[in-house]
């Protein structure tokens, strides 16, 4: 079922401040930027050997990331794992009574994805994608 | 994505006509064109020279429907005045272009069509074009340009008398830049142009870049050494530097047309000799004058003059090469394994028998190129116990592995950012040093070096 830890996501109040860490100090290359507006988020993707490091600025007040902002402030948000079939991951799922936020699957900036309520993982936000190029390419242009 | 080249700088008018005549005096040239671009409620006047062409923009006289270009240009010339205003960067193929720019993380918005009729003669051009945001561009405006209309669509601008005063070509355009690293990033990395030269003066605290599009220099200029205080903030078109046949006859040429022009004088590239037009005829743009004499092409004319040197490639004192493994709290590691393996069939890393403490305490599971941490700190003066005590349990820390944790450590304090002194990883990991979450964003972020790794500080 899992095939590697995709990325991890980290929630921050501004992308460009993080950057100078992240990026600049820390020297991780910067490789996708983009507004998910249907998520109310801005997201940066910084490559990291065969994982990533994701940054998540909150473009609105009343979506998850915001709240986890405005309660925790900044920090380690949530970690994701690469699937062979993330439909099938959430059938399988679903069958075995796993708490989810999601019960479709969605197109984030991983690619196809869905996330795990965290009471499911020790308070852990889990997220599952499936890398689709073509439908990241199709949301880019 | 399709060769980049610079097809045509923009500035920013607020009475073209008195700009027009300007230009025209300042270069030597009548216009290829004067027209309106009836989509974006704005007018312009054409220069097309050698290599490029010059844009004289301002406001129309009715507002268009696609308020990007005349809204925009309206803001600017409200707060600063004329000035130079845009660089248009050609490509064959804007929306591959739009495309491959986002990928690389550069915010380009959605390519549109526009046109533009001439005035005069009631010729159409047209075209499709996109903007990069700000943000993306350092400040300095860009947008990228494929011309859907013949090259003679636009006739080179006539010349005005036959006494080879006249502006040949673009020397080069210049950027000023208080964030040099930003700027080099920019067009290096993200709009991949070719940087041919990265040179500081010291005697004159600059540092200067010099980016190739075609045969046209963009020059991003900035101080010797980069200020803390430059860093984000944003770029500046600055200035264009025109490239004359005979600096002499066209210094003569403007000052007689009551232009203020300086002496010819050497310039900083040997071989070569430059003048400073001043005064409201450059319409806000510093413009400088440059002839090239047959020297400015030998080899030698491109070594570094004086105390002046050229920048190495980057090269940096260490790098991060994984993710190594991910740290969740929990109040009993053994059975949030246990956990973990029935909903995401991870199972436990052979690394985790390695360690001393029992498995109520740590269990590491194998996510394949990291390890998944279940760690319930026994020890209550352990931060993570103050983190499962305040936050419950949940995400707690990242481990980066980096190919000189001594290098690194340096690195980062001299940077400012606070780290601690090495000690034993997290069992199994080798050395580690953890960095202070004030610099990253919140996150417990510990830094390891393997203990098989060959480099060693």
């Amino acid at each position: 079922m899992i095939k590697k830890v995709h990325h991890v996501g980290v929630v921050v109040r501004d992308i460009d401040q993080a950057l100078r860490f992240w990026r600049d100090t820390l020297g991780l290359s910067l490789h996708k930027t983009q507004v998910i507006e249907e998520q109310g988020v801005r997201a940066a993707l910084l490559s990291l050997g065969t994982s990533e490091i994701e940054l998540l600025e909150p473009t609105v007040t009343d979506n998850g990331v915001a709240r986890y902002l405005e309660k925790r402030g900044e920090g380690l948000h949530h970690v994701c794992f690469e699937v062979d079939d993330v439909e099938a991951s959430l059938v399988r799922l679903q069958e075995r009574g796993t708490e989810m936020i999601d019960q479709e699957t969605r197109v984030g900036l991983a690619g196809r994805i869905c996330f795990l309520h965290p009471s499911a993982l020790d308070g852990a936000l889990v997220e599952l994608c499936q890398p689709m190029d073509d439908v990241v390419t199709e949301i880019a242009g | 994505m399709s060769e980049l080249t610079l097809d045509h700088v923009v500035i920013a008018v607020r009475d073209l006509d008195s700009a027009t005549s300007d230009y025209s005096t300042l270069l030597g040239r009548r216009p290829s064109w004067r027209g309106e671009h009836p989509t974006y409620g704005t007018r312009n006047t054409l220069f097309r020279i050698d290599n490029t062409y010059l844009e004289l923009l301002s406001l129309g006289v009715v507002k268009g429907k696609d308020r990007r270009w005349g809204g925009e240009l309206e803001r600017y010339l409200e707060q600063r005045g004329d000035g130079l205003y845009a660089l248009a960067i050609g490509t064959d193929d804007v929306d591959h272009t739009a495309r491959e720019l986002r990928s690389r993380g550069v915010d380009v918005l959605d390519p549109a069509d526009g046109d533009g009729v001439d005035a005069v003669t009631g010729a159409r051009r047209s075209w499709r074009n996109a903007m990069m945001s700000p943000k993306s561009s350092s400040g300095a405006r860009v947008f990228f340009i494929e011309h859907r209309s013949p090259p003679d669509a636009l006739p080179m601008a006539e010349l005005l008398d036959d006494h080879g005063s006249a502006v040949k070509r673009m020397d080069h355009a210049v950027v000023l830049s208080a964030d040099m690293e930003a700027s080099r990033r920019l067009w290096a990395d993200q709009l991949g142009v070719r940087l041919a030269l990265d040179r500081t003066f010291p005697e004159r605290n600059t540092r200067i870049l010099f980016f190739r599009l075609g045969d046209i220099t963009i020059e991003i200029s900035g101080g010797a050494a980069q200020s803390q205080e430059g860093i984000g903030k944003p770029d500046r078109l600055w200035g264009i530097a025109w490239g004359v046949g005979s600096l002499e006859a066209t210094a003569a040429r403007i000052r007689a047309a009551g232009i203020d022009c300086s002496d010819p004088r050497p310039g900083i590239k040997p071989g070569t000799l430059v003048a400073t037009a001043r005064g409201p005829q450059t319409h806000g743009v510093a413009t400088l004058l440059i002839e090239h004499l047959p020297e400015s092409f030998r080899p030698e004319s491109r070594a570094p003059q004086g105390h002046a040197y050229d920048n190495a490639p980057e090269r940096r004192a260490f790098a991060p090469t994984a993710l190594r493994g991910v740290t969740v709290t929990s109040h009993d590691a053994a059975t949030s394994a246990d956990r973990w393996r029935a909903t995401l069939g991870l199972e436990r890393s052979p690394v985790a028998a390695a360690g001393s403490l029992p498995l109520s305490e740590v269990v590491r599971l194998d996510a394949f190129n990291a390890t998944i941490e279940l760690f319930h700190p026994a020890d209550p003066h352990d931060p993570a116990a103050r983190a499962l005590r305040e936050r419950g349990p949940g995400m707690y820390s990242i481990a980066i592995e980096v190919d000189d944790l001594s290098a690194a450590i340096s690195d980062l304090r001299a940077k400012g950012v606070t780290v601690t002194e090495i000690g034993d990883g997290t069992e199994g990991r080798g050395r580690s040093a953890i960095v202070d979450r004030a610099a990253t964003n919140g996150v417990y972020l510990e830094l390891i070096q393997r203990a098989d790794s060959a480099s060693s500080g």
